[in-house]
C-alpha cells in the first residue's frame, strides 16, 4: 500500500516511498532503478492491473491500482535468478550461436529453460473477449479510434512545438498539436531562469519571465487558440506516407492525416557506457529535472553530477535549491568558464568542481554508494592514476542529448553526424514537414522561437485558408535564425571540443592489459561494451549487423539509450569516425503500441440476408460464407434431399453477387471478360458464364441473364462479388468503354425454388406464364409473385425444375413466408447449402475453388462449351487458344465408390497401383440416387479415361474408384427441363 | 559444449577488394545466394566466387522474413523442394558449427470457414501421402495445444479445424545468414556488402560478367540472380523478362514476455500470423500488400490489420504493445512458385528467383540444387519443375493455397 499526491507518476510515488529497485535485468536479472524518468528506457517497467511492461515513470498514479514489479521470481528484490550474473563471464556475446549446437537434444533441451528466464512481464494467454473490469478507465481493453484531418498537425509539446502551432494557426491553419505530457512547456516547466528571446519581432510577449511561467503561459496561449487543438498524454509513434501520424493518447488511437506536419519532438538524454552505469542511483540529468520539478521527489541525498555540457551545472543548481547535496561535479569539457555566478553556488555548497574529468566507475552493490571519477586527457581519454572516489547515493549524468529524429526518419530523413555539435541531426526533411526546437541538434530557445516561427508560416503559407505572410516576413526570421544558430555553434567551439561521445574509454594501464570494458552499453538486452567490442573483431563490422549481432538498439527502449552510445563504440573498434560508422534505422512505431489500440473497438461487419430470422426461426444451423451467414442445413440433409428430388425445396440465395450491366458497351464489355458469347445471348435468356485470367485459369463463374439489348444481369459466386465488380469496373475503364456496372447484392433478395411442384406452387402465387413452351430451361422472365415485383430465372443447379428469383430486399420475410405457405400443400421443405451441395454433386455441376484450383482451366473442368475462341480478344484467349490443342495436365472426372466409406473431401487419389499420387477428391458425397458414394476429382488426364479407376486413400481404407463422366441422377437432363 | 563459449573466431572479412575476374559471380548475398556459394565450395571444390550486395550481409529479405521453416506445402513439387530444405535445416547448426537456434515448435494453420477446412484437409492428405508430417487437428486439441487462442464459437468467425505440421517451427534468420557466409568465407568465397550491381554484360548470348555501382566490370563465367524483391529488374539486364509482380509483405514484434504460447499459429482466413520466439517477443505478420510496389516504407493499415487479427484470436495479446515494424519486398510469381535455373536466351544466367513470401524457408535446398547446377551442368530432378519456360508451357505449379499468408 502507498500513497501518493495528485499528479504523481506511479514512479514518483514509488520512489517517495523509498523504492529504489523497479525491475530486473532482462539476461543477467540485475537489479535496475529510475533512469530516464521520461518512458524512454526499460528500466521502470511494471506490470499495472494486469497489463505487463507499463512505464511507471509515465502511467498517472490511480486510487487502488496495483503496480507488480517484473522479471525477478520470488521477488524483484531478492531474484534467484540474479545467479546469471555470477556464470556471466560464460555468456559473451552471441553465446547461443556458439552453443548447444548438437541439434536436436542440446538446443532442443536448452530452449525451453532460456526461455523461461528471458521475456518481461507476461501476458495472461485467456482474457475474456469482454473484461467488464476494463471499462473503468486507464488500461483495459476498451479501445477507440479517432479520425482528423486538420491542415497541420505540430508533434512536440516544448517551447519549439507551442510557438510554431501558433504561429499557423495564427496565421489561419487549423492545427493539432500532440504531446506526451500532461502540460505543455517542455523543459520550461522546470527551468528557473529568465527566458530572453533577444530583440525579434513577436518575442517580446514571451520574454521576461522565468521558464516555468512562460512554460504556464504557452500552455494558456495554446489551449485559448480557437484554430488550435492540444491533445495531451498523447504519444506520436509513427509517420506513416502521405503525412499520416498515429498518436496513442490512453485507449484512444488518433489517425492524423495532415498537408503539413511539424516535428518539434525535441532530444532526449542518453546513458553514458561506463562500469556499473546500470546501478541503481544512476540517473539521466533530465530525468532527475523532472523528478524535482515535477513530482517534488528528490534522487536522494547526496549527488555526483557528471557532465559534458551546459545542462550539467543548471541541474546541479536545481539538485542544491531540492536541498541535495552535490559532493562533486565533473564537467568533461576543459574550457568551462567556472567563474559564473552559479559555478560560485556550487563551490559555496561545498561541492568539488572538476573540469576535464568524468566518470569511471559507479561504486556500490545492489545501489550506488558512491563514484570513481577520473581525468580526460585533450582526445577525451582516461587518463590511468587519475582517479577520485567520491561517497554519494545518486550519480546524475548529463553527458550529452540526442535528437529524437526517429518520426523523422520514418519519413525517409536522413540522419547524420555533425561533427561540431556532437549529435545525429536530421536533415534534408520532405517538403511537407518542417522541424524545430531541440530535434534539430540546436539546444538554444533563441533558435528555437525562430525556427518555430519559420516552421509555422511555412506550413501555413500554401493553404486557400491562411493568411499570407508579410513579404520579407520569412526571409527576415531565417535571417535572424542565421546569426542565432552561428552565435550558438561559436559558444559550443569556444568550450573545447565534446570529449566523450556515450562512452568513457578506460585508460590503458600500459602494461597491455586489456581494458575490462564492463560498462553496459545495452541495458534492455543488458550488452556490454567488450560484447560489442568482441563482435567487431569478430567481423561485425558494419554496424547493421552489429545491431543484430549483439542485439544493440533491439530492446524495448529501441535505441533511445544505446544507439548514441553504441556507435561510439563500433566507431572507436573498427577506427572509423562516428560520421563513418553512421547509424542503424529506425522502424516504427516511436515507441511500443498497445495492440488493443491498434486493433480498435473490433468491430467485425457481418451480413444477414432479409430471410435471416425465417432460418432462425425454421431452426437452421448456420455456417459462415465470406461475410455471410447462411443456412448450412435445417432439419437433415436427407429430409432436404427428398423434399427437393420428390416434392418442392426452397433455399435462401441472397448471398449470390449481383450485377447490373447497363450501357452501349455493356455487350462488349461481357464479351471480354467471359470466356462465352454474352452479345449474342438473346434478349430474354440467361447463360452459364464463367470468368477467366490470362493465364486461362477460371476466377469465378455465375449467370449472365440479358434483360434488354444493353442491359444485363449477372450473378457471380457469394465471395467473389467484389473482385468481379472490380473486375468488370476496371476493364470497362481501361478499355473507355460505355458501361455501367451496378452492385445490386444487398439491394436484392433471392430464393430457388425447385423440384417437381415447384411450378405448381408458383403458379399459385403468379401470372407468369410458367409453361415450359413458354418458360423454358434457361429463359428468364419478370413479373409479380406474390405481389413482389420478381426477376426470374429458369436454372438447374439442383437438377429439378426451378426458378431462382431475385426480388427487392425489402420484401424478404413476407417473400418467404408467401412461399412456405402457398408451398405446404406441395410439401415445400427449406433446404440449406449443404443439402444443395449434395444435389449439385449428384448432376456434376462443379463449385469453383470447390473443385477447381487457382490453375484449373475450363478444358480440365470439361466445360469446353463455354470458351468460344471464335470471338475478338477476351481474357485468357492466348492461354485458352494455346490450351485448347494440349492435352490438359490433369482433368475433372466424376467417380463412384462401393461400400460404406465416404472418401472425404480433399482425399488424395491414386494411380490403380497405389504406387503414384494422381490427385485429389474434391468433392464427395453419399449419394441417395445413385445409392454409393459418388463425387468428382482432379487427376492426371492420362488416367482419367472413362470407365478407368484409381484409388482413393481415405483414412486407414484405399478404395477403388470408377471414372465417369455421366452425372449420377437425370443425366439426360429431363427433369430441370420438364 | 562449454569450449565453444570461449571460442572468438572470426566470422567473415576484412573486406577483400574485388578482383577483375571470378568463376562465379552470385548477386545478392542473402540466405540463397551465400548457401549457394557454400554448398558450390562444399560439395564441388568451385571456391572461386564473388557474392555482391548492395545492402549489408544478409540486408535484403534474409534478414526481414519471420523466420519460420515448415515442408507442408500442397504440390509434390513443392512438397521435395521444401522438405529437402527442412532436411538440411535439421542439420545445419552442426554442420557449420554455428547454433542457429532452431526450434520445431509445430506449425497451426488454422481454418476458420468450411472452405478452409477443405483446403487443410486437402494439404494434411498430399502431406501423409509425401512422407509430411502432418494432419487435421479440431478444436479441441488446438485448445490444448495453444490455449492462449480463442476458440470459443462467439467470435466472428470461430476455428473450426486446422493442419497441424509437427516439424514446422522457426530459426534465428540471422544466423542462418551468418553461418553460410562464415562457411562460404571459410572455404574461399568472397562477400561484397554494399556492393550494387548495375549492369551485365552480355555477348554472343553467353553472360560475361558484372558491373559495379563503384563503376569496375568484373568478369564471370557463370552470373546467379539470387535477388528477390528487384529480382526482374536484374534479370532485365541480361534482356530477359520474367513474370514477377513485387509486393510489400509486412511483419512486427512485440515486446518480450514470459512464454505465452509455444506454436506458429497462422490463419488464412484473418491474414496473420503468429508465433513467440525465444526472446519472448511475438512475432507477427500478414500477407502481402494488396497492390504492387518496391516501397521499403511500411504502413500503419497493415500494423492496424495485423495487430487487429492477431487480438482477434488471442484476446489476451491487447494490451501487450507492439515494439516495431518492417517490410520487405517480394518477387511474386502467377503460381507462387520460384523461378530457378537456366534461361533458354542467355548462356551462364542463372536464376534463383521469384521466391516471393517463402524464400527463406528453401534456402538450403535452392543453394544445394543450384551449385548441382553451376558445377554439373545437368538440372536436378528437384528443381526442374520451377523452369521459367514452364509459364510458356501452361506447366505451373499453383502453391497460391499453401504459400498466400502461411509463412
Amino acid at each position: 500500500m502507498i500513497s501518493a499526491y495528485e499528479g504523481d507518476t506511479v514512479a514518483s510515488a514509488l520512489y517517495a516511498s523509498g523504492v529504489r529497485t523497479f525491475s530486473r535485468s532482462f539476461l543477467f536479472h540485475r537489479k535496475r532503478g529510475l533512469l530516464c524518468v521520461s518512458g524512454r528506457c526499460p528500466n521502470c517497467m511494471v506490470t499495472v492491473d494486469g497489463v505487463p511492461n507499463v512505464r511507471a515513470c509515465c502511467e498517472p498514479a490511480r486510487e487502488g491500482m496495483k503496480v507488480k514489479r517484473q522479471n525477478g521470481w520470488p521477488s524483484t528484490d531478492t531474484d534467484i535468478f540474479s545467479g546469471v550474473q555470477l556464470i556471466e563471464r560464460f555468456l559473451p556475446v552471441g553465446f547461443y550461436y556458439k552453443t548447444f549446437i548438437n541439434f536436436p537434444t542440446e538446443w532442443a533441451n536448452t530452449q525451453p529453460m532460456i526461455r523461461r528466464l528471458t521475456g518481461r512481464g507476461s501476458v495472461k494467454q485467456e482474457l475474456a473477449r469482454w473484461n467488464a473490469q476494463a471499462a473503468s478507465g486507464g488500461h483495459g481493453d476498451r479501445f477507440e479510434k479517432q479520425y482528423l484531418h486538420p491542415d497541420v498537425v505540430v508533434v512536440g509539446g516544448g517551447p519549439a512545438g507551442v510557438f510554431a502551432a501558433l504561429a499557423a494557426s495564427r496565421a489561419g491553419a487549423s492545427a493539432v498539436l500532440v504531446h506526451d505530457q500532461p502540460s505543455l512547456g517542455g523543459h520550461l516547466r522546470f527551468e528557473g531562469d529568465t527566458v530572453d528571446l533577444g530583440s525579434v519581432e513577436g518575442a517580446e510577449e514571451f520574454s521576461g519571465m522565468r521558464g516555468y511561467e512562460l512554460a504556464a503561459k504557452l500552455d494558456r496561449l495554446a489551449r485559448a487558440e480557437e484554430n488550435l487543438r492540444v491533445y495531451d498524454n498523447a504519444n506520436a509513434f509513427g509517420l506513416y506516407e502521405s503525412n499520416e501520424v498515429g498518436v496513442v493518447q490512453g485507449n484512444k488511437m488518433l489517425k492524423l492525416r495532415a498537408k503539413q506536419l511539424i516535428i518539434s519532438t525535441g532530444a532526449g538524454e542518453y546513458l553514458t557506457v561506463f562500469k556499473n552505469n546500470d546501478l541503481p542511483g544512476v540517473l539521466l540529468g533530465s530525468g532527475v529535472r523532472r523528478m524535482l520539478a515535477l513530482y517534488g521527489v528528490p534522487p536522494g541525498k547526496n549527488a555526483v553530477v557528471v557532465t559534458n555540457n551546459d545542462s550539467g551545472l543548471s541541474l546541479a543548481n536545481a539538485l542544491l535549491e531540492a536541498g541535495v547535496k552535490v559532493s562533486a561535479f565533473a564537467d568533461a569539457r576543459t574550457k568551462v568558464d567556472t567563474s559564473s555566478p552559479r559555478f560560485e553556488a556550487l563551490r559555496k555548497s561545498g561541492a568539488i568542481l572538476l573540469t576535464g574529468y568524468s566518470i569511471k566507475e559507479a561504486e556500490g552493490g545492489g545501489r550506488v554508494t558512491g563514484a570513481t571519477l577520473i581525468r580526460l586527457d585533450e582526445n577525451g581519454a582516461a587518463t590511468a592514476g587519475t582517479e577520485k572516489s567520491f561517497k554519494c547515493d545518486t550519480i546524475c549524468l548529463a553527458n550529452g542529448f540526442e535528437p529524437d529524429a526517429a518520426l523523422l526518419t520514418q519519413a525517409r530523413c536522413r540522419v547524420s553526424y555533425d561533427e561540431a555539435l556532437g549529435e545525429f541531426i536530421p536533415s534534408e526533411s520532405p517538403a511537407s514537414v518542417q522541424t524545430c526546437g531541440d530535434v534539430t541538434g540546436i539546444h538554444d530557445l533563441r533558435c528555437a522561437f525562430l525556427q518555430a516561427n519559420i516552421a509555422g508560416l511555412q506550413a501555413a503559407s500554401g493553404l486557400a485558408s491562411a493568411t499570407k505572410a508579410p513579404a520579407g516576413k520569412l526571409n527576415e526570421l531565417s535571417a535572424s535564425l542565421k546569426s542565432a544558430e552561428t552565435a550558438y555553434r561559436d559558444r559550443l567551439a569556444s568550450q573545447g571540443p565534446r570529449p566523450i561521445i556515450g562512452i568513457v574509454s578506460e585508460p590503458t594501464d600500459g602494461k597491455g592489459r586489456k581494458p575490462e570494458m564492463n560498462g553496459f552499453a545495452c541495458i534492455c538486452e543488458d550488452v556490454k561494451e567488450k560484447e560489442l567490442a568482441q563482435a567487431v573483431e569478430e567481423g561485425f563490422r558494419d554496424i547493421e549487423i552489429l545491431k543484430r549481432y549483439s542485439t544493440l538498439t533491439m530492446g524495448p527502449c529501441e535505441g533511445k539509450m544505446c544507439a548514441t552510445p553504441g556507435v561510439g563504440i563500433c566507431a572507436r573498434e573498427t577506427g572509423r569516425s562516428i560520421a563513418d560508422a553512421g547509424r542503424t534505422v529506425s522502424r516504427p512505431p516511436y515507441l511500443p503500441v498497445p495492440m488493443g489500440a491498434l486493433a480498435g473497438p473490433g468491430l467485425h461487419p457481418v451480413k444477414l440476408t432479409a430471410m435471416h430470422y425465417k432460418h432462425l426461426e425454421a431452426g437452421a444451423t448456420l455456417m459462415d460464407m465470406g461475410e455471410w451467414k447462411r443456412p448450412h442445413v435445417y432439419t437433415s440433409v436427407f429430409e432436404e434431399y427428398s423434399a427437393v428430388r420428390t416434392k418442392v425445396g426452397i433455399i435462401d440465395l441472397s448471398t449470390l453477387g449481383r450485377l447490373d450491366v447497363k450501357g452501349r458497351d455493356a455487350p462488349k464489355l461481357l464479351d471480354f471478360i467471359y470466356t462465352h458469347t454474352m452479345s449474342k445471348l438473346q434478349n430474354g435468356k440467361s447463360r452459364y458464364g464463367v470468368i477467366c485470367d490470362d493465364a486461362g485459369a477460371i476466377l469465378d463463374d455465375g449467370t449472365v441473364t440479358r434483360l434488354g439489348e444493353d442491359h444485363y444481369f449477372i450473378t457471380t459466386s457469394t465471395g467473389n462479388i467484389d473482385f468481379v465488380e472490380q473486375w468488370l469496373t476496371w476493364w470497362a475503364v481501361a478499355k473507355k468503354w460505355e458501361a455501367q456496372v451496378t452492385n445490386l447484392t444487398s439491394g436484392f433478395a433471392a430464393v430457388n425454388v425447385a423440384g417437381p411442384r415447384a411450378r405448381d406452387l408458383l403458379r399459385t402465387l403468379t401470372d407468369v406464364d410458367l409453361s415450359t413452351e413458354k418458360f423454358p430451361y434457361m429463359a428468364s422472365g419478370s413479373g409479380l409473385v406474390a405481389g413482389v415485383p420478381c426477376i426470374l430465372l429458369r436454372i438447374g443447379f439442383v437438377g429439378e425444375t426451378g426458378w431462382e428469383i431475385h426480388f427487392p430486399a425489402e420484401y424478404g420475410e413476407y417473400f418467404w413466408d408467401r412461399l412456405m405457405e402457398a408451398g405446404r400443400p406441395f410439401g415445400i421443405m427449406p433446404f440449406g447449402v449443404e443439402t444443395q451441395r449434395l444435389l449439385r454433386l449428384e448432376k456434376m455441376h462443379v463449385i469453383v475453388s470447390q473443385d477447381t484450383d487457382a490453375l484449373s482451366t475450363p478444358y480440365e473442368a470439361n466445360m469446353a462449351w463455354v470458351v468460344k475462341l471464335d470471338k475478338e480478344d477476351f481474357v485468357g484467349k492466348a492461354a485458352l487458344t494455346f490450351a485448347k490443342d494440349e492435352v490438359p495436365q490433369r482433368r475433372l472426372v466424376g467417380f463412384t465408390v462401393e461400400g460404406e466409406v465416404v472418401p472425404h473431401d480433399g482425399d488424395q487419389a491414386f494411380s490403380p497401383d497405389g504406387s503414384t499420387l494422381i490427385g485429389v477428391v474434391t468433392s464427395c458425397r453419399y449419394s441417395p440416387a445413385a445409392q454409393k458414394p459418388v463425387g468428382l476429382a482432379l487427376i492426371r488426364s492420362d488416367l482419367s479415361a472413362d470407365g478407368g479407376t484409381f484409388l482413393v486413400a481415405s483414412g486407414t481404407s484405399k478404395l477403388n474408384a470408377k471414372i465417369t463422366f455421366v452425372p449420377f441422377y437425370d443425366p439426360e437432363g429431363r427433369r430441370l427441363k420438364e | 559444449m562449454v569450449l565453444g563459449l570461449f571460442r572468438k573466431e572470426k566470422m567473415w572479412g576484412p573486406h577483400h577488394k574485388l578482383k577483375s575476374h571470378y568463376d562465379v559471380v552470385i548477386i545478392g548475398a542473402g540466405v540463397h545466394g551465400l548457401s549457394t556459394a557454400y554448398y558450390l565450395a562444399k560439395n564441388y571444390g568451385i571456391t572461386d566466387i564473388a557474392l555482391l550486395d548492395k545492402t549489408y550481409l544478409g540486408g535484403g529479405n534474409s534478414g526481414r522474413n519471420t523466420a519460420i521453416v515448415r515442408a507442408n506445402y500442397s504440390t509434390p513439387e513443392g512438397i521435395r523442394l521444401y522438405s529437402e530444405s527442412l532436411d538440411l535445416y535439421e542439420g545445419l547448426s552442426k554442420e557449420l558449427n554455428f547454433n542457429m537456434l532452431l526450434t520445431q515448435m509445430g506449425h497451426m494453420s488454422l481454418a476458420h470457414t468450411d472452405s478452409a477446412v477443405n483446403g487443410v484437409w486437402k494439404r494434411a492428405e498430399i502431406n501423409k501421402a509425401l512422407g509430411v508430417n502432418s494432419r487435421v487437428i479440431w478444436p479441441d486439441e488446438i485448445k490444448r495445444m495453444v490455449p492462449a487462442l480463442d476458440t470459443s464459437q462467439h467470435t466472428r468467425y470461430p476455428i473450426k479445424a486446422a493442419l497441424f505440421h509437427p516439424p514446422g517451427g522457426a530459426i534465428r534468420h540471422d544466423a542462418v545468414v551468418w553461418g553460410y557466409a562464415k562457411g562460404a568465407e571459410a572455404l574461399g568465397a568472397e562477400i561484397h556488402p554494399r556492393t550494387t550491381v548495375t549492369g551485365i554484360d552480355v555477348s554472343d548470348g553467353a553472360v560475361k560478367g558484372v558491373r559495379t555501382s563503384d563503376g569496375s566490370f568484373v568478369g564471370a563465367d557463370v552470373v546467379v540472380n539470387s535477388t528477390s524483391g528487384f529480382c526482374s529488374t536484374i534479370t532485365k539486364m541480361v534482356g530477359v523478362d520474367i513474370p514477377v509482380v513485387t509486393h510489400q509483405l509486412q511483419a512486427c514484434v512485440t515486446e518480450p514476455v514470459k512464454p505465452f504460447m509455444s506454436k506458429v499459429v497462422v490463419s488464412a482466413n484473418l491474414h496473420v500470423y503468429v508465433y513467440q520466439t525465444d526472446r519472448g517477443e511475438l512475432v507477427m505478420g500478414s500477407e502481402i500488400d494488396p497492390y504492387s510496389s518496391y516501397s521499403p516504407l511500411s504502413t500503419f493499415q497493415t500494423l492496424e490489420a495485423i495487430a487487429g487479427h492477431a487480438v482477434e484470436l488471442f484476446p489476451g495479446l491487447k494490451n501487450l504493445r507492439i515494439l516495431r515494424q518492417w517490410s520487405g519486398v517480394c518477387d511474386m510469381t502467377p503460381d507462387y512458385s520460384p523461378i530457378m535455373g537456366r534461361v533458354e536466351e542467355v548462356k551462364n544466367f542463372i536464376l534463383d528467383v521469384g521466391w516471393g513470401t517463402y524464400g527463406f524457408k528453401s534456402g538450403p535446398a535452392s543453394g544445394h540444387n543450384i551449385a548441382e547446377l553451376i558445377a554439373t551442368g545437368k538440372t536436378p530432378d528437384t528443381i526442374k519443375p520451377f523452369a521459367l519456360a514452364r509459364f510458356d508451357a501452361n506447366a505451373q505449379v499453383s502453391e497460391r493455397g499453401a504459400a498466400a499468408v502461411s509463412h
